[in-house]
């Protein structure tokens, strides 16, 4: 990246979001929602065990229901190319071959799925298939099933296990984390129809249209050109978009067997079992310090869930490299592989899991040492260079996260002697905690088209999951070339326009940023180009001399040099300007490493009869570099908060051991948090530019505003009641039955 | 169920076989059961349903099945109207029968016979917003905007019963309105907004 590519926004929006009035009228259209002619309803029908292999499919009943057009199963389903041998399902990468296997590897694995006309009927038809089924042995008890399983190393050791084994403070805990499932409010749902020449055409709720694309040309082995996406509207994702998983696939497969459009919307107890989970884990921690608190070692143990057919690895110890700069670490990791769904990546992946159990250990080490959890932080985050590659910090505030915080919260009220504040039946207690995130960026192109009129069209095929990245774009757009934002539009979710990654990791706006940056920049020197035709003031200008207002280009500098669109665009003879450009990371990325962090504060109150917890106040400082648009990443912020809250406190995949599958597996069963389970969360930034991480200095926020999170509530707890609770989530019962230790 | 007007032979053996063996052969009693339960399920009906949705009528042959969520969202393309889960968990397919907050995917929409149902579409007149639509854009009510529609009926309805004299007051009868993406700050600040405006 070179320093004149360098922008930062020089103003805040103050107006609502690019879709805002789409969204409030009903109008956008989600994946389900584009009315398809000749359209029929696919419902996909589970597997009623866990463990085995299917001997026969009875589909002659559901046959029989009016408007029942097909029922696809492994027995009749058209072949996929990909799939068409051992090994190329294996090279796929995808996971679990839908109808192409007899192999049951989970309760609820699609094992076929009923075509008709009308939903009711693909319903109802959907509960008359049957299966026989030779069962086999399962195993879905994570905490049984990981006592078999080998720890190994996970990342290269510093120092030794050995040089503080005389440390003055030590703390060794476990902790456990029951599996979380993504659930976005939009079910995931595809529209697949294929075109007479072979093409597919697809409206599908994901996080990323390229990947869409990608996956399926390659099981289809057709060039990605044949495949369109379009995920224009996505009713957020969490991580559950970054995959293509069975069911869009399954659609795809409907749609050319019955030669029309096909129609899937999993149901809310499909979702449980369809696109992924973050998965149950099991850490242990080891944590030392001398008598000044100075962290002298951790030793980090970790384990999650994985399935049976696939393997993975969340990372959770990924984060202890992060933070603190521990001489002595030593890392190990493993996976428990289980008789559910494969698990994913879920928001904040592994970094949240494990800043639980690390925040939650120094917390305790601050009691063991009776010193204040936020010096203890001030004193032993790493500020300057990464702890692990030791490349220096390209900008790092986590510091001033936690100062601010404490300040917000009003720190000094809280008592450094556990269970010694109540206010009627209530305990109440502070807790804090501290979490980062790699700030990453990928290549991502945009395009602009501009007409004589002085209105233009940003385009991306980045998806929008409701983090903002269309306000992000039009706000960017607006500061480089200085149209005003009512002639700027915004295009995006879609494969047709220049590509761009998959949104997650925090990565969205740290990568389309710069796509923006550098297509405005390149639509700037384009105009001056036929400018300088007419008037020798535009020749060889850079970029950041020339700005466009609602009418003219002009050079702010040189007031008389300004040329009306209506005759430039006359005086050329043009129709549309299109410009395009990508933006990738480059040698910064060897000079520097890049973070976000958060600092999360919390009051709570315990009840000392029910257990209940209940949060007062929830504060969040973070630093993501530039804050592009004030309002939503703030809302970001706090919903990320609320997801944490939800960690913490009520989220749990229940699995039942007896006949290995989900229970209570709907959104009465599986508690997230409501309006009145989550204060009004209050957020600030630090605010300051990353000046070399991308154009527009902005970090991504995505995922740390979830990370430390649950630490910091499990930490007031224990300010609260002397009860240190290692296992998530921390429900009533768990809270009741504690011993103050 | 309405069942197709030919049978297969095999269907038609096994179910002759199921109900003649009923009573015989109890080891298979529980198999043959599932069976003659397929037999027996009501057959399909339609009706001939008048509704009136944003106050103009829609008369159609609708499956006696279908949900007012489905039919607004599958047979009228009134997709504003959101499906979250379908089982009156999550408050996404909120809209309003006779100007009281109702779960869509919980009424069978046989039973809004002679009610007037109204959906986000039906809110506001022409391009002008409702003040609570305003009020969302303006406080950012929303991140992906799929609980919104839902969350915008609950939140007039809200305001209309009153039960807007605290935040905690607001958070506790907006609780029925899942938003997963945790956008409730905004949604709280837009139905204040609203309220004071009101009371004024």
């Amino acid at each position: 990246m070179s320093m004149s590519e360098s922008y930062y926004l020089k103003q805040q929006d103050t107006e609502g979001r690019v879709e805002a009035r789409a969204k409030v009228t009903g109008k956008g259209k989600y994946a389900a929602e584009y009315t398809v002619d000749n359209l029929c309803h696919g419902v996909l029908v589970g597997s009623t065990i866990p463990s085995g292999r299917i001997i026969a499919i009875d589909t002659e009943q559901a046959r029989q229901v009016t408007g029942v057009i097909d029922c696809l199963s492994h027995q009749n389903r058209p072949l996929i190319p990909g799939f068409s041998s051992a090994e190329k399902i294996k090279e796929s990468g995808f996971g679990l071959p839908i109808f192409h296997t007899d192999k049951i590897h989970f309760k609820g694995q699609p094992i076929a799925l009923v075509i008709a006309e009308t939903l009711e009927e693909a319903l109802y038809a959907a509960a008359l298939v049957k299966a026989e089924y030779e069962e086999a042995e399962f195993d879905i008890d994570f905490d049984k099933k990981r006592q078999e399983i080998a720890l190994q190393e996970s990342g290269k050791e510093r120092g030794t296990l050995e040089a503080w084994k005389q440390a003055k403070h030590v703390v060794e805990q476990s902790y456990s984390i029951k599996a979380e499932v993504h659930h976005p409010m939009e079910m995931h749902a595809t529209i697949a129809a294929w075109t007479a020449e072979g093409h597919l055409e697809l409206h599908d709720k994901n996080q990323g249209v390229n990947n869409v694309q990608q996956v399926l040309a390659g099981l289809y082995q057709i060039p990605k050109e044949q495949i369109h996406v379009v995920s224009e509207y996505v009713g957020g994702g969490f991580g559950s978009g970054l995959r293509v998983w069975p069911h869009v696939l399954a659609a795809t497969m409907a749609a050319k067997q019955v030669n029309r459009p096909v129609k899937i919307v999993l149901t809310r107890p499909q979702m449980f079992v369809s696109t992924g989970y973050r998965p149950a884990s099991w850490q242990r921690i080891r944590i030392g310090a001398d008598e000044q608190g100075r962290l002298l070692g951790i030793h980090h143990q970790a384990m999650n869930g994985t399935s049976t057919y696939e393997n993975f690895n969340e990372g959770i110890t990924r984060v202890t490299r992060l933070i603190y700069d521990f001489p002595n670490l030593k890392a190990e990791s493993a996976t428990v592989p289980l008789h559910m769904n494969t698990p994913t990546w879920m928001r904040g992946p592994g970094d949240c899991t494990g800043d639980f159990a690390v925040e939650s250990a120094i917390d305790e080490l601050c009691y063991t040492m009776q010193k204040d959890p936020v010096q203890i932080r001030l004193d032993n985050i790493a500020s300057v260079n990464h702890p692990d590659n030791k490349l220096p910090w390209s900008t790092h505030f986590l510091k001033e996260c936690v100062t601010q915080g404490a300040k917000m919260i009003g720190w000094e009220k809280r008592s450094s002697q556990p269970r010694s504040r109540t206010d009627g039946d209530w305990h109440v207690g502070y807790g804090m905690a501290v979490g980062m995130w790699n700030a990453s960026r990928g290549k991502a192109s945009a395009a602009i088209r501009m007409t004589g009129d002085g209105h233009m069209v940003v385009q991306t095929a980045m998806t929008d999951i409701g983090t903002g990245t269309g306000t992000g774009m039009l706000n960017i757009a607006h500061d480089v070339t200085g149209i005003p934002k009512h002639q700027i539009h915004i295009e995006l979710g879609n494969s047709n326009l220049p590509p761009a990654p998959s949104q997650g990791g925090s990565t969205g706006m740290s990568s389309v940023s710069g796509a923006v940056v550098a297509v405005s920049n390149a639509l700037k020197l384009q105009l001056a180009q036929y400018a300088a035709k007419s008037n020798p003031g535009f020749n060889g200008v850079s970029a950041d001399e020339v700005m466009l207002s609602a009418d003219s280009i002009t050079l702010p500098d040189k007031a008389n040099v300004r040329i009306a669109y209506t005759d430039l665009w006359a005086n050329n003879l043009l129709g549309q300007i299109h410009v395009e450009a990508t933006s990738e990371p480059g040698e910064e990325r060897k000079k520097y490493a890049f973070c976000s962090s958060a600092a999360h504060f919390c009051q709570v109150r315990v009840h000392q009869k029910t257990g209940k917890v209940k949060i007062d106040r929830m504060v969040c400082v973070a630093d993501g570099g530039t804050v592009i648009n004030q309002r939503a990443a703030a809302n970001q912020m706090s919903g990320a908060a609320v997801g944490g809250i939800g960690m913490a406190l009520m989220e749990e995949q229940f699995v039942e051991h007896k006949l290995g599958g989900l229970i209570a597996d709907d959104l009465a069963g599986y508690h997230f948090p409501v309006n009145a389970d989550a204060p009004i969360v209050e957020v600030a930034f630090i605010g300051k530019p990353d000046p070399n991480i991308n154009p527009s200095g902005a970090k991504g926020l995505g995922e740390v505003g979830i990370i430390g999170t649950a630490a910091a509530i499990s930490n007031a707890i224990y300010n609260a009641t002397g009860k240190r609770l290692r296992d998530l989530p921390m429900t009533p019962d768990k809270v009741l039955l504690a011993t103050p230790s | 169920m309405e069942k197709k007007n030919s049978y297969s032979r095999r269907f038609f053996i096994k179910a002759s076989a199921a109900l003649g063996a009923l009573a015989l052969v109890p080891k298979y009693v529980s198999s043959f059961y599932r069976d003659i339960k397929a037999l027996i399920v009501p057959v399909k009906e339609h009706i001939n349903l008048t509704v009136s949705v944003n106050k103009k009528p829609y008369t159609m042959q609708a499956d006696t099945r279908s949900t007012l969520l489905d039919l607004l969202r599958e047979n009228l393309q009134l997709t504003g109207t959101k499906k979250g889960c379908d089982h009156g968990q999550c408050g996404a397919c909120t809209v309003h029968v006779d100007g009281e907050r109702t779960l869509s995917c919980l009424t069978l929409s046989a039973m809004t016979v002679g009610k007037e149902v109204t959906t986000i579409e039906g809110l506001s007149e022409g391009d002008d917003l409702h003040p609570m639509q305003e009020a969302f854009i303006a406080c950012d009510g929303f991140q992906c905007g799929y609980c919104t529609p839902g969350q915008i009926m609950s939140a007039v309805a809200c305001v209309k019963e009153g039960h807007t004299g605290s935040v905690e007051e607001i958070k506790a009868y907006m609780s029925g309105n899942l938003c997963r993406c945790g956008a409730y700050n905004g949604i709280v600040e837009s139905i204040q907004k609203v309220a004071q405006h009101e009371t004024i």
